[in-house]
């Protein structure tokens, strides 16, 4: 994980000027996502700086928090006679289970649609890495892309970026809690006059905690063990109950 | 207070699952059945994923059994040796129902398997419930009792090979129709997430001719022992179980089901089997709309497990 990292951070200096990196700082609230038993989603703030915003031009800022790639099935309802079922289907691979962005200003506004794309910036711009399908798959893709916005695990914010100071700024990232675990990334992107001049990636790591992740794990390496226990809960608390019924009468 | 779902990965308000668990109980007190048949599509409504709705409903189903299967063993009211017979017809038929539930989400005809044996079997069991319920009703209004006699004649089924003797039912017959009801009733539960009691005690009854007074306990027994083996299937073969969910449905359940005990003895049996059949019905005629009625949306989205 750490060489991926390392591999996306070579991949950023070596598309950009070489001082660049200087001109932006960008760090988290927070590493860490536990999910607990109580958890019900959360707020995360990405918050950073620019350091020399008075060149001259333009700034921009697009913060994006991209969850882990997942390949996702997208199903098309048709009516064979009375009845509507499920019929054509498109597999897309590499799409993230979760994508916001937060930006100063309307995307279009900010930067040309080629510049956006090359940077998968904008949800208009998310394309899965591959797509397995008879049809033509952008209905398909435009359909996951609006279900995962129904779904809180997509969105966009152009006014999302909220500056305290000329330098200084702060975004709200909602993580629901339907998200899926795993390692995400904030993208912070400074732009000047339509073109990257800055980017930062964090990694960030949403995980459960204490009960949730041992009765996660065990169900998933021992799930023998795990059904077995079930039964006996089942079993258990159905015998306590006629017992506890039985003394009440 | 939100509770987090580890299995299904979501949170949910743990009184409204409780509550859930504690309606169905009360229903399966008053009326004598599992529930499951109302609980897996309540689930479903409530936006449980229909895979984890259905292998979870099967532990609350062997939970809410038990209490009602010591009681009939207390009586010796247990066919042990029919109820062993069935359950292992029901054994091989949770084991395909199970291969086939995965398939079928592998094929994202899942939902449309559900919902279309609940309607053809809800809609079944509860006109034929309706009408013998109101048949009843009509006879004892009439003054006349209801004739149950139908004992004497012989089905064709009797006439198949492998006979085997069954002390506590009285009866002689071959062993194919009990495990081939057991294998019917064993699938429905690995599909639908029902303990069959629906199917079972019929079948019993008018099939295989056993005695009522071991019906119940017979059946019980054998629902217990093919909603156990479900849950296991299910939790090694695809990951379904939610323990946190099966804990508060059965919490639920086992309280509900007490009241429901209680109401059940001041109706009539006839009043009751005409308001379970309503039930079955008004439930099966809800998804018979949701398959035939333009959906709102017409795309659905699945992540594929990986």
């Amino acid at each position: 994980m750490k060489r991926c990292v390392a591999a996306l951070a070579t991949l950023f200096l070596g598309l950009l000027p070489a001082h660049a990196s200087e001109d932006l700082v960008s760090g988290l609230s927070q590493d860490t996502v536990e999910i607990t038993s109580n958890y019900t989603g959360t707020d995360i703030v990405v918050f950073g700086a620019i350091e020399h915003p008075d060149d001259g031009g333009i700034n921009d800022v697009i913060v994006v928090v991209r969850g882990p790639d997942a390949t996702m099935t997208v199903r098309k309802k048709d009516r064979v006679a009375i009845i509507w079922l499920n019929r054509d289907q498109a597999t897309l691979q590499g799409m993230p289970s979760y994508y916001y962005l937060a930006s100063t200003r309307p995307l279009a506004a900010i930067a040309a649609r080629d510049t956006l794309q090359r940077y998968g910036i904008g949800l208009a711009n998310l394309t899965p890495a591959k797509i397995v399908s008879h049809h033509d798959p952008e209905p398909f893709r435009q359909a996951l892309i609006h279900h995962k916005q129904l779904d809180g695990l997509y969105g966009e914010t152009p006014a999302g970026v909220e500056f305290l100071s000329p330098t200084l700024f702060r975004v709200h990232v909602p993580v629901p809690a339907t998200v899926s675990r795993g390692q995400y990334n904030a993208e912070v992107y400074l732009f000047r006059d339509g073109n990257v001049i800055s980017a930062q990636s964090t990694p960030l790591f949403i995980d459960q905690t204490g009960l949730e992740r041992r009765l996660y794990s065990f169900a998933r390496t021992s799930p023998l063990s795990y059904g077995v226990s079930a039964v006996l809960m089942a079993m258990f608390l159905g015998w306590l109950s006629s017992v506890i019924f039985r003394r009440g009468n | 207070m939100e509770l987090y779902l580890p299995i299904a990965e979501m949170s949910v308000h743990w009184l409204i699952i409780l509550g859930m668990g504690a309606a169905i109980g009360f229903l399966s007190g008053l009326f004598g059945v599992g529930g499951g048949f109302l609980l897996t599509p309540l689930l479903i409504f409530y936006g449980v994923p229909s895979t984890i709705a259905v292998a979870t409903t099967a532990s609350h189903i062997t939970a809410s059994s038990i209490s009602g299967a010591l009681a009939q063993w207390r009586k010796r009211a247990v066919d042990l040796k029919m109820g062993l017979v069935m359950s292992a017809g029901g054994l091989a038929g949770t084991v395909f129902g199970v291969w086939l539930f995965g398939v079928m989400r592998r094929s994202g005809q899942m939902d449309l398997v559900v919902a279309s044996s609940y309607v053809i079997l809800l809609g079944t069991v509860g006109g034929l419930m309706l009408n013998e319920s109101l048949a009843a009703l009509r006879a004892v209004r009439s003054g006349a009792a209801a004739s149950a006699a139908r004992s004497g004649k012989h089905l064709w089924l009797h006439g198949l090979p492998f006979k085997m003797r069954f002390r506590q039912s009285r009866l002689y017959i071959s062993v194919i129709p009990p495990v081939a009801i057991g294998f019917f009733v064993g699938v429905l539960s690995a599909i639908m997430g029902v303990g069959g009691g629906f199917v079972v005690v019929p079948a019993m009854i008018y099939l295989l001719r056993m005695p009522t007074n071991v019906v119940m306990g017979t059946s019980l027994f054998q629902i217990i022992i093919v909603t156990a083996a479900t849950t296991i299937l299910q939790a090694t073969s695809n990951f379904a179980v939610d323990i946190v969910l099966a804990l508060l449905l059965i919490l639920g359940g086992v309280i509900g089901a007490q009241f429901g005990v209680r109401a059940g003895e001041r109706l009539r049996g006839e009043q009751l089997r005409l308001l379970l059949a309503l039930l079955v019905l008004a439930v099966a005629i809800r998804l018979l709309f949701g398959l035939v009625i333009e959906p709102s949306d017409l795309f659905s989205v699945a992540t594929v497990t990986p």
